[in-house]
């Protein structure tokens, strides 16, 4: 039993409580780090390039690719049990929701101070709590004071 | 790479095995293979619980990009491309000779698993010198977040083109970012030069190289959120 050589069948067939994760070749290894240096190139050289709001889009969908392929390969996702995939791509999911519900709820009030960028009480418009004083530029700016008066 | 000479005496048997067990194997597992999932299980939901701690500043982020993308664009050509795109180089390739360390240490080498860590630890210290000299050069440019912000005054123009003030959160944030990554480069290489004791020691092998898989996956987890945070600081379009 000990002693069976049932290499390389990184799978559940294998019952004899030994660890059997799967190994990689190094050359393979080398071939997803040139890919993912690659892909950095590519991020990089589109920067350059003009596309609008597409640049945003590409600049991360490049690093889904790339973080996709650290997970898969480097992390060995391809290999693992699915649910720890399953653990990861939901940290994804609950992501998604925390951004979805903010946005929609700061999206649905106040303003921006121009500023602080923080937001200003919508009904008053005196600055709200937490925000930061523009520090008084030694002979330049008026204070922040006399700005808030204005408003 | 499974010839497990010291233990099992037969399927599923686990009763009359504490005795035998090999000394890597803590009592309350029937086999090394259940402690080994039961480590990666762990480590999966905490890189989970680490991508949602991240997620905070990049929800931060999202919402003030999307509400000030000109002050974003105008503020994000003060980082320097050129250093933020070599350490991203820096960093995958520690995460290839990472995972060539929890690869030699699956096949029994411990000299090249010594070795591999090594190499990762050197590309840490690599990225952390590459970002001392842009942080440094951003607070002699007056472009701490805050009150501390300066860049907005004529004697801090940039090329004779001052900030808006407003342009603060943008550094605010790259700070508070750049700043949790980079706690987490340390908290990684203090991982690292633990695993690499343990494997000087003696205490790694092909049967048990849990810790070399578990730093490892800490340290691609340190990978995977600078592949997103390079993009949306330095690359904002």
């Amino acid at each position: 039993m000990s002693t069976a050589t049932n290499e390389h069948h990184a799978d559940h067939s294998n019952d004899d409580g030994a660890v059997h994760a799967h190994v990689s070749s190094p050359l393979f290894m080398i071939g997803i780090f040139a890919t993912l240096i690659v892909l950095t190139i590519v991020t990089v050289a589109v920067s350059y390039v003009d596309l609008g709001s597409a640049n945003s889009f590409v600049a991360l969908l490049v690093a889904t690719l790339k973080a996709g392929l650290v997970s898969t390969f480097f992390m060995h996702l391809r290999w693992d049990r699915p649910f720890h995939a399953l653990v990861f791509i939901f940290s994804f999911v609950f992501l998604a929701i925390f951004i979805g519900f903010t946005n929609d709820d700061l999206s649905t009030r106040g303003e921006i101070d121009p500023n602080n960028g923080v937001h200003v009480l919508e009904r008053s418009g005196a600055v709200a709590p937490g925000g930061i004083q523009v520090p008084a530029a030694p002979p330049a700016t008026p204070g922040h004071e006399t700005h808030e008066e204005h408003h | 790479m499974s010839s497990a000479t010291t233990t099992e005496a037969s399927h599923g048997a686990h009763a009359e095995a504490h005795g035998h067990h090999p000394p890597f194997l803590q009592h309350h597992f029937d086999t090394p293979a259940h402690q080994f999932d039961a480590a990666k299980m762990g480590m999966w939901i905490f890189i989970c619980t680490e991508i949602l701690m991240f997620g905070g500043l990049f929800v931060a982020y999202g919402l003030f990009r999307g509400r000030e993308p000109e002050i974003f664009h105008l503020a994000h050509e003060r980082l320097d491309k050129i250093m933020g795109a070599a350490n991203t180089i820096v960093l995958l390739f520690s995460s290839l000779t990472a995972a060539l360390a929890v690869r030699q240490s699956q096949v029994g080498d411990r000299k090249g698993t010594t070795r591999w860590l090594i190499i990762t630890l050197l590309c840490a210290c690599v990225f952390l010198v590459v970002k001392y000299f842009e942080y440094t050069h951003k607070f002699h440019d007056g472009l701490l977040p805050g009150t501390h912000f300066r860049a907005h005054l004529p004697a801090y123009a940039h090329h004779g083109h001052t900030l808006p003030y407003r342009a603060h959160m943008f550094f605010a944030l790259y700070f508070m970012m750049t700043g949790l990554h980079g706690v987490h480069v340390l908290v990684g290489m203090g991982i690292l030069t633990w695993v690499l004791k343990r494997n000087l020691r003696g205490e790694i092998s092909k049967e048990y190289f849990t810790p070399v898989e578990i730093g490892a996956l800490y340290w691609h987890l340190v990978d995977l959120v600078w592949i997103y945070l390079f993009p949306l600081l330095y690359l904002v379009g």
